[in-house]
């Protein structure tokens, strides 16, 4: 039933994706060196984001430490519909009270009772536990190199990591990096938008398109199996608690730098993911071509 | 006497080679194994006992002299002839004693010290508990009564202790061999008494004397930090198995 709510919710949302948004905002992203095409994030319904490639500055100067290009520093504009956005505010600071007032005390008294390395060893549990989720992504991605990475380093995980506790696979040695995939991005590297910007509650920032992943997780995610209902509540608790102790201060730096920090977070969210997706796409057999051709791929606004 | 056993020898998983082979600073490494074993266990008669085993390693170890571990793992067990009848008026519908895969852990440490470059010599003690019973039922015709007799073979514990002759080949291959002694443990128990039949009902004491064996074995390191080990055991019957392991 509660699949069926979700499902129901996200169609609902994926219907509206195309609705305009409300307000404009704007983060510039120049990484020289990183990133070869630094992303301009506005968050604007009007435009398209096809019109919003910004014609590449031209940089003067004796600093010879950076290649400039043309291309270098070509800027690539994002849209971010956020036609919700009353809603997401809302959700926004029902999330951040949330954090501030259960999670985290939570998790800084997990923190002060169990050592690091421990909670690194959970963390690595779970995310060994989400192997389906990773692998069936790289998968449909069309890539097959990370697929049999990530069936690589599960097997290996599961087998000399002490069930995943451990994670051998990332030594040196061995060299098998994490997939970090999901099904959103798989969406993305199809081409399919961001849509429009959402907040879930408890969940977090998102999209319709990135939506896809909670289904997804909830059915390829071992956990959501766990027997009676109330135990796997327990242990997605637990795991959450674990992964916040081990990130505290990154949200608290992130909005102390902001002058709006949901705004921070948005631009935040959509840039990572755009990254994300655009990392994957290069990784694909099959859509890396095409990435070539269509630089806006991912660009967050559907057409009207 | 109708299940004649007060002694049981069961060995117990790999040794590994004298010498760790975690990093010489310190750190882990983990295996995954497999060990068959078999052995006899006597009192009025001969009985063979086979065991096989899987498992997973954990053990940390430093200055490439000493180690300790722990493991995980299950094991089944079959004891032949154990249901076999020594009372013409009693037949029984089989004659081993079968269970499968239950769990244990073992507790280990070893100690290593350097001769020279190429010869070492060490010592090591583990002992297993096998936290589940293994049990087995039989069904026994006596008069032309049928009866169902479940054995249960509970608290099985051994323990290994032995020193260990190591030779370093090229390849930085491990060869290595020694002695041992063991002694293992169990309580049997049938939960029925049939009249005319000459067994207990009450929880019997199995072990066996202390008992010499030797075991032989190689380490051979693979790519990528994995070391292959493979090792033989013989002391009333022979026993083998190989382990997969990697240094962090």
């Amino acid at each position: 039933m509660k699949s069926y709510l979700s499902l129901t919710v996200l169609f609902v949302f994926l219907a509206m994706g195309c609705a305009s948004g409300q307000r404009t905002s704007t983060a510039v992203v120049t990484q020289p060196g990183h990133d070869p095409n630094p992303v301009l994030l506005v968050a604007d319904s009007g435009q398209q984001a096809a019109d919003a490639q910004v014609k590449p500055k031209t940089q003067s100067g004796n600093d010879d430490n950076f290649n400039y290009d043309d291309d270098t520093f070509k800027e690539e504009r994002i849209e971010i519909a956020d036609p919700i956005e009353p809603f997401n505010r809302a959700m926004y600071h029902f999330n951040d009270k949330l954090y501030f007032w259960a999670l985290k005390p939570v998790a800084q008294g997990y923190k002060f009772v169990v050592p690091e390395p421990a909670r690194i060893s959970v963390k690595n549990f779970f995310f060994n536990l989400a192997f389906p989720v990773r692998f069936l992504s790289c998968m449909l991605q069309a890539d097959f190199n990370g697929a049999a990475t990530e069936f690589g380093r599960f097997g290996i995980n599961t087998i000399w990591g002490i069930g995943g506790l451990l994670d051998p696979s990332s030594n040196k040695e061995i060299d098998l990096q994490k997939q970090e995939t999901d099904l959103g991005q798989t969406l993305g590297v199809y081409g399919v938008g961001h849509g429009f910007y959402i907040v879930w509650p408890v969940l977090g920032p998102s999209s319709p398109r990135d939506s896809v992943d909670i289904a997804g997780d909830y059915f390829l995610y071992p956990v959501s199996y766990v027997y009676p209902w109330y135990a796997g509540i327990g242990v997605r608790s637990y795991e959450i608690i674990n992964g916040t102790s081990l990130r505290i201060g990154d949200y608290e730096s992130l909005q102390e730098a902001a002058i709006d920090p949901y705004v921070a977070v948005r631009d935040f969210y959509i840039q990572y993911r755009l990254k994300k997706v655009k990392a994957r796409k290069a990784r694909s057999l099959i859509f890396k071509v095409e990435d070539a051709s269509s630089p806006a791929a991912d660009k967050a606004l559907p057409n009207n | 006497m109708f299940f004649a056993f007060n002694t049981v020898a069961i060995a117990s998983g790999l040794f590994g080679s004298p010498q760790t082979v975690s990093r010489e600073s310190g750190g882990l490494n983990t295996s995954i194994g497999y060990f068959y074993s078999e052995d006899t266990f006597k009192n009025d008669t001969d009985h063979l006992i086979r065991q096989n085993q899987v498992y997973s390693q954990v053990a940390y170890g430093a200055q490439n002299m000493w180690e300790i571990y722990v493991r995980l793992g299950v094991a089944d067990l079959k004891i032949s002839d154990c249901f076999n009848s020594t009372n013409v008026l009693t037949t029984t519908n089989k004659l081993d004693f079968e269970e499968n895969w239950k769990f244990f852990g073992t507790l280990g440490a070893k100690g290593f010290y350097p001769i020279n470059k190429i010869f070492g010599i060490g010592a090591f003690i583990q002992g297993t508990y096998h936290f589940s019973n293994y049990t087995d039922s039989v069904v026994a015709i006596n008069g032309g009564n049928l009866y169902t007799v479940d054995l249960k073979i509970k608290n099985l514990w051994d323990v290994n202790a032995g020193m260990g002759f190591q030779l370093t080949a090229p390849l930085d291959i491990k060869l290595y061999a020694g002695p041992y002694v063991y002694y293992s443990e169990a309580k049997a128990s049938l939960d029925t008494y049939i009249t005319g039949l000459e067994y207990t009902e009450r929880n019997v004491s199995i072990r066996n004397k202390s008992i010499f064996g030797g075991f032989a074995g190689a380490d051979i390191p693979l790519l990528k930090g994995f070391h292959l080990n493979i090792e033989g055991k013989y002391a009333d019957r022979f026993s083998a198995g190989a382990a997969v392991s990697y240094t962090y």
